[in-house]
């Protein structure tokens, strides 16, 4: 931690309290004028013997220089907190002025024997809490010299004698000396035992406010530390990608940690090397030097042996691979944690410092936390990855037999290899038939998968129905005419945009018109009519007059491979997970799909899609 | 065309290699098989084949590519067209990790593609068009 600043830290906390007593100061100054006033014109009508042309003179001279006060008083908090000084002398300033016009009321009114003398004790409580108790004391001391001055003024009678106004006196009866010895005593222990006390007050009021400040400055610290710790795993969240995701750790725990750079180190296969995967702060001809030997890094090989931290300074030369590398970069230290999910090291989060930064347990462990969260987000998106993956290459695997045995079929079936008799050939063309049903499957099964793991990763973008619809018409439009279909497409002017993926709205709409025709007899009707629903939604309809579904199949149609019994009966082509893809699309697009049917008589399909706003 | 065009068909999967055989046999190509990627560049050290018919997952995910690369990088070998032989769609090369974006991101090296199931007619077409367009060997 910076000393200085929490210095400053600690002034600015104080200087706020010095600042409200100055302000509270200056208006007791007001009411002790005003008292005084007051006080003089009681004494004037009531016909006291007391020179009420001076005393007002002096009251009056409070007044003056408690509105220079109470300007400079608004300045104070434009002055620098460091300027410490101005403050002590502006509170010297307000407590010597004090006792000057107190003693010079003394004289007034009745010299040593004034009833105003222990108004000195309100000056001593003043001082002891706008000043050091050093101050306070040395004002103790000069506020009995000051008596005793007034003592030597009224016996010698060096300056005029002024009338006294009680005939009996708080202190100095008389100027005998055993009087005056004893009312000093009494006197100064009044103004010592005072001191004393409020000083020691103030001191444990400080302290305790110390504690204070120390307690709330370690709140402040950890809610920052909160504050960004929150930031940067919201900010993770977001993040689709892995590159992304890392690259927004790294940027957020440079960040956080106020460090120069930070890095995320990936393992390889072989858990040999580790790979710079994301790095904020480190220039390209640090992290070009390419993947970090284990062997040779000890630093990093102790992390990704068990290690739950490693701090490297810069002289321990032997325990980097690179030590010149890291020195031409200007790193002096750096705090190696590992990338750990359950037990298992992923790689080596990283943050390195310009200045050989003593990491304590605190920084360890906030970064240790930032550590396991991003290597938590890390292996959640690289699961996902890993898990698309798995599905394309078991897919490959399983089409890759099926579709050597069906050019093998066609090869034989065609004559390649001699003339085939017609029930061979149509024995052949029917294993053709069933292994292209089998890679469909596949081929569905492989689609189903990736879109329920990684649909989140597509990026949509505003897509135009109609333009979807259109082309599909087009691709549609020989089979059937094929089949003889009346096939028609109605769609309304001016539509607004859907937030999709043309891809995606292809595969939906692609399935929907593929099944109406397959299902639709020769001679029937394909109507697809896209339009407005409400001013919030579009809706697109894929009608036809085919085979229809039994109403009690209506609710199983969007389970995966089902196929009605009159569309089996109908037709072997079908998977059973077209209307699930559809589905599984819509989800995704928060569209949703109403189907009306009538055995024998016809289907119709109607999607539901929210429209962007502010089209 | 005065003699034979000769075919190199590189792929593992020795069924698919026959079928592809027998078909081409019958338009009198000459043929010639090797199994992986390199039994394939061996054969066409040894002669220069007028086409190849290329696999692109064998051992690994992407040795038909990774073999692609390597005979454009050689001036003697450029010009061989290449035709792709996979059940590798472009969609799935979209969805699968960095080497296949990799991949797509650089111009592809082959001539044209036959996606498999190969069905002997358009096998037969592609292996005609893809001979026609080739530059005459030198």
């Amino acid at each position: 931690m910076d000393l200085g600043y929490e210095l400053v830290k600690e002034q600015l906390f104080f200087r706020k309290e010095m600042m409200e007593r100055v302000s509270w100061m200056i208006r007791l100054r007001w009411m002790a004028v005003a008292a005084g006033f007051s006080g003089c014109l009681i004494g004037y009508v009531a016909d006291w013997p007391l020179p009420f042309v001076p005393i007002n003179l002096i009251f009056a001279f409070i007044a003056f220089y408690n509105v220079l006060f109470f300007f400079i008083g608004h300045r104070l908090p434009s002055i620098k907190p460091q300027a410490v000084q101005a403050f002590t002398i502006f509170a010297h300033a307000q407590i010597a002025l004090d006792l000057f016009a107190l003693y010079a009321i003394f004289y007034f009114t009745g010299g040593i024997h004034s009833p105003f003398l222990v108004f000195v004790l309100f000056h001593i409580i003043l001082a002891g809490i706008l000043l050091s108790p050093l101050s306070c004391f040395i004002y103790s001391i000069l506020v009995l010299l000051a008596a005793a001055g007034l003592f030597l003024i009224q016996k010698y009678a060096i300056l005029p004698p002024q009338p006294i106004l009680f005939e009996s006196h708080l202190f100095f009866h008389a100027l005998e000396l055993r009087d005056i010895v004893l009312s000093t005593i009494v006197f100064a222990a009044m103004v010592f035992i005072t001191a004393f006390l409020i000083t020691s007050i103030k001191l444990s009021l400080r302290a305790k406010g110390r504690e204070l400040l120390r307690v709330s400055k370690e709140i402040d610290t950890g809610n920052a530390k909160l504050k960004a710790l929150y930031q940067m795993v919201k900010e993770m969240g977001l993040c689709q990608e892995l590159q992304a995701m890392m690259d927004s750790a790294t940027l957020n725990a440079a960040t956080i940690m106020g460090v120069k750079a930070c890095s995320i180190k990936l393992l390889d296969e072989q858990r040999r090397q580790l790979r710079f995967s994301s790095t904020y702060g480190l220039s390209e001809n640090y992290v070009g030097r390419g993947s970090i030997d284990l062997e040779k890094s000890p630093i990093n090989r102790s992390i990704i042996e068990g290690s739950y931290y490693a701090i490297g300074k810069i002289d321990q030369n032997d325990y980097f691979q690179y030590p010149e590398d890291i020195r031409k970069e200007g790193i002096a230290s750096m705090l190696c944690l590992p990338l750990r999910v359950e037990k298992m090291v992923l790689g080596v989060f990283c943050v390195y410092s310009d200045v050989t930064h003593d990491f304590n347990d605190e920084d360890v462990d906030f970064f240790l936390l930032m550590a396991d969260l991003t290597a938590l987000a890390i292996e959640k998106l690289s699961s996902e990855l890993n898990k698309t993956w798995f599905l394309e290459k078991a897919a490959h695997q399983l089409r890759s037999p099926l579709n050597a045995i069906d050019t093998m079929l066609k090869t034989l079936r065609q004559g390649y290899l001699g003339p085939t008799q017609t029930e061979q050939a149509k024995l052949i063309a029917r294993c053709e038939q069933r292994i292209e049903n089998l890679c469909q499957v596949i081929a569905d099964l492989l689609d189903l998968g990736v879109k329920r793991t990684d649909l989140s990763k597509i990026k949509m973008h505003p897509v135009n129905i109609g333009d979807v619809v259109k082309t599909l018409v087009h691709l549609y439009q020989s089979q059937a005419a094929a089949k003889n279909l009346d096939f028609s497409c109605h769609i309304e002017e001016g539509l607004p945009n859907i937030l999709a993926q043309e891809k995606l709205m292809d595969e939906l709409l692609n399935n929907l018109i593929s099944n109406a025709i397959k299902y639709t007899p020769s001679g029937g009707k394909v109507r697809i009519r896209v339009a407005r629903e409400s001013s919030d939604r579009l809706l697109c309809e894929v009608a036809d007059t085919g085979i229809g579904i039994p109403a009690d199949d209506i609710s199983r149609l969007f389970s995966e491979f089902f196929r009605s019994a009159n569309a089996k009966e109908w037709t072997e082509e079908g998977t059973g997970l077209g209307l699930v893809i559809v589905k599984e699309i819509l989800d995704r697009l928060h569209g949703t799909i109403a189907v009306n049917s009538k055995l024998d008589e016809g289907t119709c399909f109607t999607c539901f899609f929210p429209v962007i706003d502010g089209r | 065309m005065s003699t034979p065009a000769d075919i190199l068909i590189i792929d593992d999967d020795r069924d698919l290699v026959n079928s592809i055989e027998i078909i081409l046999q019958t338009k009198d190509y000459q043929v010639r098989s090797a199994f992986d990627g390199k039994d394939g560049y061996a054969e066409i050290e040894k002669k220069i084949p007028d086409l190849i018919l290329l696999d692109v997952m064998m051992a690994t995910d992407t040795e038909g590519f990774d073999l692609a690369y390597k005979l454009k990088e050689n001036p003697k070998y450029r010009d061989i067209p290449i035709v792709m032989i996979t059940s590798f769609t472009q969609k799935m090369a979209e969805q699968g990790p960095d080497r296949f974006q990799h991949i797509l991101g650089e111009a592809w090296p082959v001539s044209s593609f036959l996606e498999k199931p190969i069905a002997p007619e358009v096998l037969l077409s592609t292996v005609e068009k893809v001979l026609s367009e080739a530059p005459a060997k030198a």
